[in-house]
């Protein structure tokens, strides 16, 4: 093939261009550590990896949000459990004073104590977290749920909760409404409550009960009516005769699917009533305890009265300590749950980052080995260029 | 009788005029486009006599260039090819890396806006969070609107480059008219080619193909003829006609190619492929326009779907949300053409079913007809164009207005005018909506273990939406709403009462009640905003499909992938180039060694014929001693 000297030039011109953009890219990716510089060289790599940096940012914020909803629920924790300790001390502050043996003056000053805990457990119920929100308001946050009106308790906040995103599909509430915690005790032993008639003038002593068959009870106030000092009938609320029967202190009295035991000795007239649960409120159960105790028990009716409410009130505050038990499971499921889903995300963004990595990153052995190979042909091909350029006929003319 | 000096002058002569020739070649060795020449040697007469005919000796038919029509078209086409690509390729690169690089990307900038949506979903009552996410908004929008600034940047230099080709056509259409001429002159003049004129010419037709194709047509008076587009002429003999640019139908402040004839500049809009200025228009018509469009529907798909979230929320002041974003609606031009006045506004209907850059809107004298501008395929309407009742297409609402004539075209321009046009339209923390209008809740003194879960809007639009109803029950298994009607009740299954729904589960007792109304007050709901910050992932696009995220990475890769094949086609034109401009120099291009062969060739053949003349001389000298007496 016939060469031309201008094309003999300029190919090797061309061919010392062209390896030195190879070196001069190859130069790039080792300077910035990125086998891509531009989505054009892996347009489908570039668009994966735009979307794994994107998964990888809001992974980011759900650990952000996992540990905003982890503060939350410690600050709920931490109240709850301060809730639980009063409610176990007026729950023996009860026990002590239903002992026959307490004076009345020492029923007096338990009672203030039970007053001052009250107090107490307002100012929990009406606590905030590290931001000045209400823990127990619902999404009613920035109102303290928790007022006293007309010597009763009011709520303040709504029944929301608020969720919080923790991963891709998870959500978790940071919260529990005050409603549900302090506003919603069921009174009695969940089911129905037992309370004596005041006027009673036996020393007959109610207790809780309990449901044999949630089936046959049909949630109807029931009337155990003592007709004689030891026999008994059981009204609905129509007045009519459900049964009857003689009266064993301490025996089980059993209708409808549920029992009570009744101990004392009732006296003709005397009526205890059985009606289906209601919500109460926590405080208004420890102020009616206090109520009870400040109220004078010198005869065996009083006494009778006194155990009576002091057994109500009892088991209401069980239930209210189990519903504290209750919500403080649930926190504590949460945060593990809070847990686990970090763990989760953490290794699902170590595996993200490795894939973008993988396809972002050089592979610097390869890369470098690749410079020394560019390097060489450069050399050669300046080289040859020279060498090539200074042949010529001319030279020998 | 033949004269040995006569002879030998003819061989001096012609060899002189050969050892010019190389000195020419020589000297034209760097001289791009020349072709180098050949002296064609023939003898000349013989004179006729009784011994037979004898030869005079030698002389130089024609200067002849070394030149291959095949191969130099061959590298004309190549060359159209290789700046076709190379204008391409410089563009697509950095519309490519615009696009990608996190500094200037959107995909950064849209994270961290949701993520300040999560932000405020952690703790809806504070106002600084709440501060943030505007200021996140604005961060977010002027990404928009910077990167269609770029955009638009880009848009304007290809105006530019387009006006620049242009120029450069011309001038080269007349330079080739001009040489025309003078190569039908010198032609006519001597008989003989002339050889570096041609060589001009045919670089002169290289560089026009550089800038756009061209089809060339040899005259027999030697003069070319150069065709552009679908077969316009450029060059006549030696008239050269004009190329302008002009402003587009419809949009003025983009550039079109149009021929000036006697009758006024028509437009030959797509007739031009090729070269410079066909790489121009098809990186405008395949990678920018489709660019700009997809961001603005991107644009118009956050706008759209943010704001219809916001507007299912409420604010701190008890309040359904206001619009978040603000954009324009869909751009309408009127055609330059138009003889009426003829006008639209056009809102889009389903950001998601926009299947067009352009649409047109045409009008007959008693009809409007919608086309997709893409595709040239009409787009069903319904309506009558009215602000009562406007044409409905699956994609836009079109109010027409004022008084068309019939042929007024209008052309609509769903989303990529609207970028920049991208606005957060809330300046107060407190109007951002993050809690759900509506709550619920169980009366406190209810007797049954009936819950209520949270309520969802499912029709924003209900008149009665912040209403409250009261659901009481009024049986174990009935129950009426706000006092009225008695309705079933199944356990688990929804109750929508004014535009929320909401279930209640369990066995409530006779006379329990539950309770619909306004989220007054709800500082601290955030369920709206969980819904904003989902709005991100969610399919719209696309009959939706693609979520705003999605959109953005496959306009990335869409343009990635279209510079890599324009990068792929450049490296390949390029080596089709390299090897047409090799073939060509193998052909025609100087090679020193061999001029220098040539050189001395003719140098001893003068020598030799110098030495005839001695010969001739002793010969003379020795008749003139014999007869000296």
């Amino acid at each position: 093939m016939r060469i031309s000297t201008y094309s003999a030039f300029q190919r090797g011109l061309d061919m010392m261009q062209r390896i030195q953009a190879g070196l001069d890219r190859t130069q790039q990716q080792i300077s910035t550590g990125r086998r891509l510089l531009a989505p054009s060289d892996d347009p489908i790599a570039a668009a994966r990896s735009l979307e794994l940096r994107e998964s990888l940012a809001r992974i980011e914020q759900f650990d952000r949000n996992g540990e905003i909803a982890r503060n939350r629920l410690n600050f709920e924790e931490t109240a709850l459990v301060s809730v639980n300790d009063v409610l176990q001390r007026v729950r023996e502050l009860a026990i002590q004073a239903n002992n026959d043996t307490q004076s009345a003056e020492g029923r007096r000053q338990i009672a203030a104590e039970m007053r001052e805990r009250i107090d107490q457990l307002v100012a929990l119920a009406n606590q905030r977290d590290g931001t000045g929100r209400y823990l127990f308001a619902g999404t009613r946050d920035t109102t303290a749920p928790v007022s006293v009106a007309g010597g009763a308790w009011v709520y303040n906040g709504d029944q929301g909760q608020r969720l919080i995103q923790i991963g891709e599909d998870r959500q978790i509430p940071d919260g529990d409404s005050g409603a549900d915690v302090f506003f919603s005790v069921k009174d009695g032993n969940g089911t129905f409550s037992t309370r004596a008639v005041a006027t009673n003038s036996g020393d007959g002593v109610l207790g809780p009960g309990s449901v044999l068959d949630p089936a046959q009870y049909d949630r109807d106030t029931y009337t155990i009516r003592f007709t004689a000092p030891g026999s008994y009938d059981v009204l609905d609320s129509g007045g009519a005769a459900v049964t009857s029967g003689a009266y064993t202190p301490g025996a089980s009295i059993a209708f409808r699917g549920i029992e009570v035991t009744l101990e004392g000795s009732p006296a003709a007239g005397d009526d205890f009533v059985v009606e289906p649960s209601r919500n109460r409120d926590l405080f208004g159960i420890v102020a009616e305890l206090a109520g009870v105790l400040e109220t004078p028990a010198d005869d065996a009716a009083a006494r009778a009265a006194l155990h009576n409410g002091v057994n109500g009130a009892l088991a209401d505050l069980d239930q209210a300590i189990g519903q504290i038990l209750d919500v403080r499971t649930q926190v504590g499921t949460r945060l593990a749950a809070i847990e686990s889903q970090a763990d989760t995300n953490a290794s699902l963004s170590l595996t993200i980052q490795s894939t973008v990595s993988g396809i972002e990153d050089l592979d610097y052995a390869e890369a470098l080995s690749r410079l020394s190979i560019q390097a060489t042909t450069l050399e050669a091909a300046q080289q040859t260029f020279v060498r090539t350029q200074s042949l010529s006929l001319f030279n020998y003319l | 009788m033949p004269d040995p000096l006569s002879t030998a002058l003819s061989g001096m002569i012609a060899f002189q005029r050969a050892m010019e020739m190389t000195g020419h070649n020589i000297a034209n060795v760097n001289t791009e486009g020349y072709s180098r020449q050949r002296a064609e040697f023939s003898t000349r007469e013989g004179q006729g006599a009784a011994t037979g005919y004898i030869g005079t000796g030698t002389k130089i038919v024609t200067i002849r260039r070394v030149y291959d029509d095949i191969i130099g078209q061959q590298l004309q086409a190549s060359t159209t090819s290789h700046a076709r690509f190379e204008a391409m390729n410089e563009l697509a690169g950095r519309l490519d890396t615009l696009l990608a690089d996190p500094a200037t990307g959107l995909n950064a900038q849209l994270t961290s806006f949701f993520n300040a949506v999560q932000d405020i979903a952690n703790d809806p009552a504070s106002l600084p969070t709440r501060q943030a996410l505007l200021g996140e908004a604005d961060g977010l929008v002027l990404r928009f609107a910077e990167l269609d600034r770029q955009l638009s940047a880009m848009d304007a230099e290809v105006n530019q480059r387009i006006g620049a080709a242009v120029g450069e056509i011309n001038q080269l259409a007349e330079q080739i008219a001009e040489l025309n001429e003078q190569i039908t002159v010198g032609r006519a003049r001597t008989g003989q080619p002339p050889n570096d004129l041609l060589d001009q010419r045919d670089l002169l037709v290289r560089d026009l193909s550089g800038l756009v194709s061209v089809n060339t047509v040899m005259q027999d008076d030697g003069s070319m003829n150069v065709f552009i587009g679908s077969g316009q002429s450029l060059v006549i003999g030696n008239e050269a006609r004009t190329l302008a640019t002009v402003p587009n139908e419809f949009d003025p402040t983009r550039s079109e190619v149009a021929f000036v004839s006697a009758s006024g500049q028509v437009p030959i809009g797509n007739a031009l492929t090729g070269g410079r200025l066909g790489g121009l228009l098809d990186f405008r018509g395949q990678m920018l326009d489709p660019a700009r469009q997809s961001l603005g529907e991107t644009a118009q798909a956050l706008a759209a779907s943010f704001n219809e979230q916001h507007g299912a929320g409420m604010d701190l002041y008890g309040n359904l949300g206001g619009d978040f974003f603000s954009i324009a609606p869909p751009a309408v031009l009127t055609s330059s053409n138009n003889s009426g006045s003829g006008t639209a506004s056009v809102t889009i209907d389903d950001v998601g079913a926009l299947a067009a850059g352009e649409y047109l809107l045409s009008f007959d004298g008693t009809n409007y007809s919608l086309t997709n501008a893409d595709t040239g395929h009409a787009v069903a309407m319904t309506g009558s164009g009215t602000a009562g009742d406007p044409f409905l297409s699956d994609v836009l609402a079109i109010v027409t207005g004022g008084a068309p004539a019939a042929g007024d075209q209008l052309l609509i321009r769903p989303a990529a005018d609207s970028t920049a046009t991208l606005a957060r339209a809330i300046d107060d923390p407190q109007a951002i909506a993050m809690a759900a209008p509506t709550r619920t809740s169980a009366d406190l003194a209810n007797l049954g273990d009936g819950q209520i879960t949270a309520s969802e809007v499912v029709d924003q639009d209900d008149p009665g939406l912040l209403a409250t109803a009261v659901i009481e029950f009024t049986g174990p298994s009935t129950y009426s709403i706000n006092g009225a009607g008695s309705f079933a009740y199944v356990s688990g299954d929804p109750i929508t009462v004014n535009g929320s729904q909401f279930t209640i589960t369990g066995t409530p007792a006779v006379g329990d009640r539950f309770t619909l109304e306004a989220n007054s007050g709800a500082t601290g709901d955030n369920r709206n905003g969980l819904k904003l910050a989902d709005v991100q992932a969610i399919g719209i696009l696309d009959g939706g499909t693609v979520s705003i995220n999605e959109s953005y990475g496959r306009l990335v890769a869409n343009v990635g992938s279209a510079t890599r094949q324009v990068q792929a086609n450049y490296a390949a034109q390029g080596v089709v180039l390299a090897n047409a401009e090799n073939a060509q120099l193998s052909k025609s291009g100087v090679n020193l060694d061999e001029e220098a062969a040539n050189l001395v060739r003719y140098q001893q053949a003068y020598q030799a014929v110098a030495q005839v003349v001695s010969v001739a001389n002793t010969l003379f000298e020795t008749l003139l001693a014999a007869t000296r007496r």
